[in-house]
């Protein structure tokens, strides 16, 4: 079993997906290979398989009522199921220029974000639910609404293909946008690198929270962020505004490294209070080992 | 140029590091693509702001650099003394008092305290550079100067301590601090310390400190206090010794006060003996409560007449100087009075002599009685000679033979007593002729005599006698309480007098004529009393005070011309006029320790010799030799407040700085001179301090840098 797992793995590197050019392939190579793993599907979703019995309370909708168990036991039961509806879920991407950065490793963070997007949009679609995709910068540039049917699939990873990073961020205005857009209850993925006002950010996804969407946030980020590896006398030029700041990177790096250890942080501990899943996402890890801890997390929500 | 050290030449190499360091650091920026600068920008700014903090704290630890720099290189003192305001390399210039009272004879662990002084003085002289100069002077009484100038001379300043002598005298630290601070004050350039090394006796020093403000003495004079012995040891003294005896006569006992004082903390027992010419006479034993003083009562007579030593002593203990006291005193042979009475009338005989006769000698015995009285009538003194007594008293005399008058005069004038007493036989014209007008300049009365006043018949009016001179010794007795009241007296009768420009009034009368006059006449006295010697004008004669002032009168014409020097302490000057017409202008001196020196005395009209002397150092009996006669003696005694030797607080003394060695620790009375005089050389510790600095400063500065290369 582990050295199956361990092939396929191989096979969900980074790097080996970079050198994919089909993004459906990417998707695919990544889904097919996690499920040939251990793990089934993390979304609890509309199927009508039956769940158990319970006895009538009063307050009970009526159709609910097993009328040939009530034949046989002249007592009321419920039958129930574990969902009644197919699950929407919507793919958020955030298509700013800072997601444009592709540092030492094979992807950029563009790139990472929509590999993972179309993996787990392939996922979703493949449990027969219905998967949209959303891409925002300074404001919501491309909406597709949610589709089952795994032809779909091919829709989303056109759209995902053919994105430009260009744009600042103002993902507050965006999510705003989408919480308006998108009434119907549904999963929101979103993928991001949050380079924008973290309290802002944090309000938004609360109050997306709150309208009783389930949200699972991606935080994209390059391992150059997170290690700074730089030494030297540096001119750091900004992919957004194109601002520009020289310094001795070296001398920077404890202090930079110290901010982005509490901006992860404060991100985590905010959202996972309010139910909001927090995911960080290093580019230079296996896609596999992001959609495993998407999977791990997704699991312990159910169970709850 | 030449190096001394040229290797050291190799430092210079270490200029290649910071030229290093700057083409190290000296790189073009390498152009970075970043997602997005807000992280970097916050950490920017955050870290410029540390890079500000730490760029004042450099800025301060650089100013600080230079401060410390500029110091080392001015080589700061800091220190007590006053003087070092005035240059670091100025010169000093100080006086050393050096303590040689008698407290300063006591013995501290087995060793004399005056030594170790004397060691603490010459440790300060050892410190002394031969730009320094100095003095040395005794705060003794009276203390001084050895040298009056500062001297460069450090061998004859050491001499000087060398020959420092212990005294008996009491502790004078003005006298010699005084000069002292006269000699430094005017002094410019120089350090200037006073250095005063003493056993801190509070009975020496607390009436120094209450007399003098010594905050307003010049600032810029140091005042140090060298302390010598430690605590005060236990000392016993005889603090005391006399006699209230006015008079002393051969072979009578005379009442001796011996006072013993105990400066201990537990009662202790006096073994006290009187020696009287040397010879050991009385021994007793006393005991004496613990910090207290007691008196001694013996009683001790004579077998010599003239000057007697008599000598009070306990056993020694830590302080020897002030275990025995001195007492000089004069004994006298009983004195022989010759009474002058009126002729008898027919068989009645006369009784003018009865009431002196009972007061001065009352059981009429030749013997242990100071006054031996012979009575004669006027028809018999034609063949008596006057110089065979010591005083003669004339009573009621109506005419005294001329020859005798003569013999009066001229036994007055060579040092004889007179007193007369007037009564209703005398004619004035007669007196004022034959006793003064016709004698000259060898008269005999103090007074002219006038008529008489009063009643002696009816005793009708009682006059008292008033405005009188207790000063005078033969009143001195009734200036205390309870030895009588000369007002009580009763004077009925008396002849109106008008006294001599030179005599002495010693009494009026209640109305304010003269009552009693005396006159000094050559070497010898004359007495007028205006009334009678009996009861007829006065009833004075049996009151209780006419016995002591018979005694007192006589006493004191009979021993004024005895020179008597009392209270005289150690290196007092003893200043006296003496009757001396064989003394050649010569008086030996003869010294305790037995030697003698020959005073120069300046001769003065009548045979008087005046003299003075300050050779009295040792504390005993001295002797005023002139020709072959003992003229007179004295005695020199220590004072007694030197026997307390409880210490004073070194609190209580303002502006003195006290430099104490203690045995065995701490530093030595050299090095805290040293200290005092030059302060401490904050040189090294600045150099220190900037070296610590410099590495700070450094491992700020260089902070960075290092963890760069510390990570390569």
């Amino acid at each position: 079993m582990m050295d199956k797992t361990s092939k396929i793995s191989r096979f969900l590197d980074p790097e080996l997906l970079a050198s994919l050019s089909n993004l459906e392939i990417k998707a695919r190579t990544v889904v097919e290979g996690m499920i040939e793993g251990q793990h089934k599907s993390p979304f609890k979703g509309f199927n009508v398989e039956f769940s158990e019995y319970r006895q009538y309370v009063p307050g009970d909708p009526l159709k609910d009522i097993d009328w040939k168990v009530y034949g046989r036991t002249d007592k009321f039961y419920i039958k129930e199921h574990e969902q009644e509806t197919n699950l929407s879920g919507y793919m958020i991407l955030d298509t700013s220029g800072s997601m444009s950065y592709k540092g030492s490793g094979s992807m950029s963070k563009l790139d990472y974000a929509s590999t993972l997007a179309a993996s787990l949009s392939y996922l979703m679609l493949k449990q027969q639910d219905s998967v949209g995709l959303v891409t925002f910068a300074d404001g919501i540039s491309k909406v597709i609404r949610p589709k089952t049917g795994i032809s779909h699939l091919m829709t989303i990873c056109n759209e995902l293909d053919n994105i430009k990073a260009t744009e600042k961020t103002n993902i507050g205005d965006s999510l705003d946008v989408v919480g308006q857009t998108m009434k119907k209850r549904g999963i929101f993925v979103l993928f991001s690198d949050l380079m924008d006002d973290a309290e802002v950010i944090i309000n938004k996804l609360r109050q997306l929270k709150s309208r009783r969407h389930e949200i699972v946030l991606y935080h994209v980020l390059d391992n150059d962020e997170i290690k700074f590896p730089f030494d030297e006398m540096t001119k750091f030029k900004d992919l957004e505004d194109k601002s520009e700041i020289t310094t001795d990177a070296f001398s920077l790096r404890s202090e930079y490294l110290t901010r982005i250890r509490q901006m992860v942080n404060r991100f985590k501990s905010a959202l996972r209070k309010s139910g909001i899943d927090y995911l960080l996402a290093n580019t230079s890890v296996p896609l596999e080992a992001n959609i495993r801890s998407f999977f791990t997390r997704r699991q312990a929500i159910m169970e709850r | 140029m030449n190096f001394a050290n040229p290797w050291f030449l190799l430092g210079l190499l270490g200029i290649t590091i910071p030229i290093w360091l700057h083409l190290y650091f000296k790189k073009t920026p390498v152009l970075k693509d970043f997602p997005s600068l807000r992280l970097i920008a916050k950490s920017v700014e955050y870290l410029s702001r540390q890079k500000k903090i730490r760029n004042i704290l450099l800025m301060i630890i650089r100013i600080c650099l230079i401060i410390i720099a500029v110091l080392a290189l001015a080589r700061p003192f800091v220190g007590q003394s006053a003087g070092v305001g005035v240059s670091s390399s100025a010169p000093t210039a100080f006086v050393i008092l050096l303590d040689n009272s008698m407290s300063m004879g006591s013995t501290y662990q087995g060793v004399s305290v005056f030594n170790t002084a004397k060691a603490r003085a010459l440790d300060i002289l050892e410190q002394m550079n031969p730009s320094d100069k100095a003095t040395v002077g005794f705060i003794n009484e009276p203390g001084g100067l050895v040298f009056p100038q500062l001297t460069w001379d450090k061998e004859a300043l050491k001499q000087s301590i060398n020959n420092a002598k212990l005294t008996s005298a009491g502790t004078d630290i003005a006298s010699a601090l005084l000069p002292a601070l006269e000699l430094l004050v005017p002094l410019n350039g120089y350090k200037k310390t006073i250095y005063v090394v003493t056993d801190m006796t509070e009975s020496a020093w607390q009436p120094f400190v209450d007399r003098y403000d010594l905050n307003k003495i010049d600032k810029t004079i140091d005042l140090v206090i060298v302390p010598v012995g430690d605590t005060a040891p236990e000392n016993m003294a005889v603090t005391g010794l006399e006699t209230d005896a006015s008079v002393i006569m051969l072979g009578r006992k005379i009442p001796l006060k011996i006072i013993v004082a105990n400066y201990t903390n537990k009662k202790q027992t006096a073994k006290i003996s009187i020696s009287i010419n040397g010879e050991r006479r009385i021994s007793a034993e006393t005991e004496v409560e613990a910090n207290s003083e007691k008196i001694c009562a013996l009683e001790c007579a004579f077998s010599k007449t003239g000057m007697n030593h008599i000598e009070a002593s306990i056993q020694n203990d830590a302080m020897n100087l002030d275990d025995q006291r001195h007492l000089a005193v004069r004994v006298f042979e009983p004195c022989k009075i010759l009474l002058v009475k009126p002729e008898n009338v027919g068989n009645t005989e006369n009784t003018d002599d009865i009431f002196i006769k009972f007061a001065l000698n009352p059981l009429n015995r030749s013997k242990e009685n100071i006054f031996i009285v012979e009575t004669r009538l006027t028809s018999e003194i034609t063949n008596t000679e006057p110089s065979n007594y010591s005083a003669v008293i004339l009573l009621n005399q109506r005419h005294i033979p001329e020859n005798f008058i003569k013999k009066l005069s001229d036994y007055v004038l060579a040092g004889g007593n007179l007193i007369t007493f007037l009564g209703d036989k005398v004619e004035p014209d007669w007196y004022n002729k034959h006793l003064s007008d016709d004698l000259g300049g060898g008269y005999l009365l103090p007074a002219r005599i006038f008529k008489r006043v009063g009643n002696s018949v009816s005793k009708s009016v009682g006059y008292q006698l008033t405005d009188i001179d207790l000063g005078h010794p033969a009143f001195s007795i009734f200036s205390k309480d309870g030895n009588g009241d000369l007002s009580r007296a009763k004077i009925y009768e008396f002849f109106q007098v008008r006294p001599n420009p030179t005599a002495m009034l010693l009494c009026r009368m209640s109305h304010g004529l003269p009552g009693i006059i005396e006159e000094k006449r050559g070497r010898g006295r004359s007495m007028l009393i205006t009334f009678t010697a009996n009861n007829r004008w006065s009833d004075w004669p049996i009151k209780p005070t006419w016995l002591p002032f018979l005694h007192q009168a006589v006493i004191s014409m009979v021993t004024a011309n005895d020179l008597t020097i009392n209270g005289a302490r150690p290196g007092m000057p003893i200043t006296a006029t003496i009757n001396a017409t064989d003394s050649n202008n010569k008086v030996v001196l003869k010294k305790p320790d037995g030697t003698s020196e020959n005073i120069d005395g300046l001769t003065l009209t009548k045979g008087l010799l005046h003299f003075t002397t300050r050779n009295t150092d040792l504390s005993g009996y001295y002797e005023l030799i002139v020709g072959n006669n003992i003229l007179s003696a004295f005695a020199v005694n220590p004072p007694p407040e030197e026997s307390r030797l409880t210490r004073i607080n070194l609190r209580k003394i303002p502006r003195f700085i006290p430099l104490k060695q203690e045995v065995g620790k701490g530093k030595s009375v050299r090095e805290k001179v040293t200290i005092l005089r030059d302060g401490y050389d904050l040189s090294g510790l600045a150099i220190w301090l900037l070296i610590i600095l410099a590495l700070i400063e450094g491992f700020i500065a260089n902070k960075p840098i290092l963890k760069r290369l510390s990570k390569n």
